[in-house]
């Protein structure tokens, strides 16, 4: 199986750069949908699903190799070779913020500049470092996808027995962007929520636009501060939307900053 | 003429205000920045506070983390993409700290320019259905553990095996060399002046000797099988007539009381094992020897037809009863023997794997009148004709 096939590779636009969006925990690639066709005229856009989401190939998750973000990154590094791709954008939603970052320390002269959308380096307290989660608040979230998995198994897993060949189950494919298979699930929430990438950050070499939103409990504006001042080379723009997924809830707002970044 | 009357009955009109208000489920609405604008007092009621103290709340204030943060990541996106979600499962936190499990419906609501104007939210109680779900969760993960028991217990019983039968070849293997100096022992005493007593006693000696070299070789041979070596076969155009008859001499020497008369009519080789052959008979005439009437003579034919090669050893005595029958060619079945002799129920066995080796089969067929094992295997024409 071809990288291109195992990550369920979009590419779409006739720029000579490339923007590649890679999406967050959670959902799939459909999340930049009111977001990345704003790019295809300038830019031929790449979107792909992280293995073990989406329309990914789940017969190639492998629970050592993406047991740390390092394995992701290693995977975007891929489909960037494979795709021949220099000097281009690289746009990263939530856990894939880090995951760009880890993949522009790997192979710098794959992205010219990142743009990082609600990004977190931690999400664990630690002494000065807000996160914005204790411990054991993760512990927690982590133990409740163990002994009440079946509450998000029973939302999430049944894309894996959806199948585009039978249009009459189509009923069934409501809601399949955000499912994935509990086993992966759990294992990715604990490789996004425990990670700690803030050594990283100051090696990045590349040109980065860090989006935040206000009101984010997943990476507080506080948290998108502290990434902001680590880079290097790097600027902080603050959205005017609520939560975790400007990309859904202010498309316009991010697709401006992203311009005018870029 | 008729007057078709409205069938309704008289009575009280339905009152949507309090439909809202006491419904059989929580509802809330949600204004475009997230804040709670509107609650029912079924959900007020539940979450143990008055409705007033939710207002200007966001859904997530009601959530625990784990609720929260896949609100945020996960419902959310979902709401926004498709204007709605069904059956998502969250606990609310009560006013009391405690966990109220309920599942929950969502929709948009727009405007006619697309403009979002509220999300509501329906809620149900799930208390009973969660318990449920968990209780098919840890059932899984008790069958898992089973499975996973079982499997370890499976392995440690193949290793066992493994291991009784590399002991069973070992063990075969060292009792041929003791029993080789017994054997050249009683040779040499032979070629000494004996009395008749003692020669007596060399007889019975050998008699044992070639009788527990058989027995080796069926352990030898079944170990080696279930080790999965197989049975090994040196196959070769060759004569077999003067190995069958060196296998009856061997017994008539050995079970000097007892009748064989053999009718061998072979003309031409046969590709086949000759050692084995010789085996298999060997084992069916031992076999007979242990369970036949010992004053009825046994009988060894041997000859070719219509490209078969035929064995048969035929003795009298009691049949074998049916049920019997079945297991005859297991490993380690026994019948009931007469003579006293003790064998390891592994001579059947092995001449019926000799006859699968080579492509052919061992039947019986036994009544009254006589008990016969018949071995056949297709003979190529090609070697017929030599």
């Amino acid at each position: 199986m071809s990288v291109i096939e195992r990550n369920h590779v979009q590419t779409r636009g006739g720029g000579s750069r490339a923007m590649v969006f890679a999406h967050g925990f959670g959902c799939d690639q459909n999340m930049w949908r009111f977001v990345a066709p704003a790019f295809e005229g300038d830019f031929r856009t790449v979107l792909f699903d992280h293995v073990g989401a989406g329309r990914s190939d789940l017969a190639a998750y492998d629970a050592v190799k993406y047991g740390s973000l390092s394995g992701y990154a290693d995977d975007l590094v891929e489909i960037g070779r494979e795709l021949g791709l220099r000097g281009g954008v690289f746009v990263g939603h939530s856990v894939s913020a880090m995951i760009g970052v880890l993949a522009s320390l790997k192979a710098p002269e794959m992205f010219e500049s990142l743009v990082l959308v609600g990004p977190s380096p931690r999400y664990i307290d630690d002494g000065e470092y807000i996160g914005g989660f204790t411990a054991t608040e993760i512990d927690e979230l982590l133990a409740s996808l163990d002994d009440n998995h079946m509450g998000w198994s029973a939302t999430m897993a049944p894309v894996i027995m959806s199948n585009p060949d039978r249009p009459e189950l189509s009923d069934e494919l409501t809601n399949s962007f955000c499912r994935t298979d509990p086993e992966i699930a759990k294992a990715f929430a604990k490789v996004t929520f425990t990670s700690d990438n803030r050594a990283d950050l100051p090696k990045v070499t590349a040109r980065t636009l860090v989006l935040q939103c206000r009101d984010d409990i997943i990476a507080s504006e506080e948290v998108g501060r502290y990434v902001n001042e680590q880079l290097p080379n790097s600027q902080l723009v603050v959205l005017e939307a609520s939560g975790h997924c400007p990309n859904l809830s202010a498309p316009q707002q991010v697709v401006a900053a992203i311009r005018d970044f870029v | 003429m008729m007057i078709v009357a409205s069938t309704a009955a008289p009575g009280p009109t339905e009152d949507l205000d309090d439909l809202y208000e006491n419904a059989p489920c929580g509802y809330l609405s949600i204004q475009p920045d997230g804040r709670i604008v509107k609650v029912n007092r079924t959900l007020a009621n539940w979450m143990g506070v008055p409705a007033q103290q939710l207002l200007g709340k966001r859904l997530r204030d009601l959530l625990n983390t784990a609720g929260r943060i896949f609100y945020e990541t996960h419902f959310a996106p979902l709401l926004r993409m498709q204007g709605y979600f069904n059956e998502v499962a969250l606990d609310l936190i009560k006013a009391d700290g405690t966990k109220l499990p309920v599942l929950a419906n969502s929709m948009e609501r727009r405007a006619e320019d697309g403009t979002l104007l509220f999300t509501r939210v329906t809620l149900f109680q799930a208390v009973e259905r969660r318990r449920y779900e968990r209780e098919l969760v840890d059932a899984r993960a008790a069958a898992d553990a089973a499975g996973a028991a079982m499997q370890t217990e499976l392995d440690t019983e193949r290793q066992d095996a493994e291991l009784r039968e590399q002991f069973i070849a070992v063990l075969g293997h060292d009792l041929r060399n003791p029993l080789a100096s017994i054997n050249a022992a009683a040779r040499l005493l032979r070629k000494e002046p004996q009395n008749d007593k003692a020669i007596e006693l060399l007889d019975l000696m050998q008699g044992s000797v070639s009788r527990m070299s058989g027995l080796i070789d069926n352990v030898l041979d079944f170990a080696r099988g279930r080790l999965g070596g197989g049975m090994g076969l040196n196959r070769a155009v060759q004569p077999l007539e003067p190995v069958l008859t060196q296998v009856v001499e061997e017994l008539r020497s050995i079970y000097l009381g007892r009748k064989i008369n053999a009718m061998f009519k072979l003309e031409t080789n046969i590709d086949c094992d000759v050692g084995r052959i010789g085996q298999l008979t060997s084992n069916l005439i031992a076999n007979a020897l242990a369970y036949g009437a010992p004053k009825e003579p046994i009988r060894v034919s041997a000859s070719i037809s219509d490209g078969l090669l035929e064995i048969w050893i035929a003795n009298g005595g009691d049949p074998i009863p049916a049920e019997a029958q079945e297991s005859l060619f297991l490993p380690f079945f026994r019948g009931e023997r007469k003579s006293g002799r003790e064998g390891l129920g592994l001579g059947l066995h092995i001449a019926s794997e000799i006859a699968r080796a080579h492509g052919g089969e061992l039947v019986v067929r036994s009544d009254p009148m006589e008990t016969r094992f018949t071995f056949t295997m297709p003979v190529a024409s090609k070697t017929a004709d030599i």
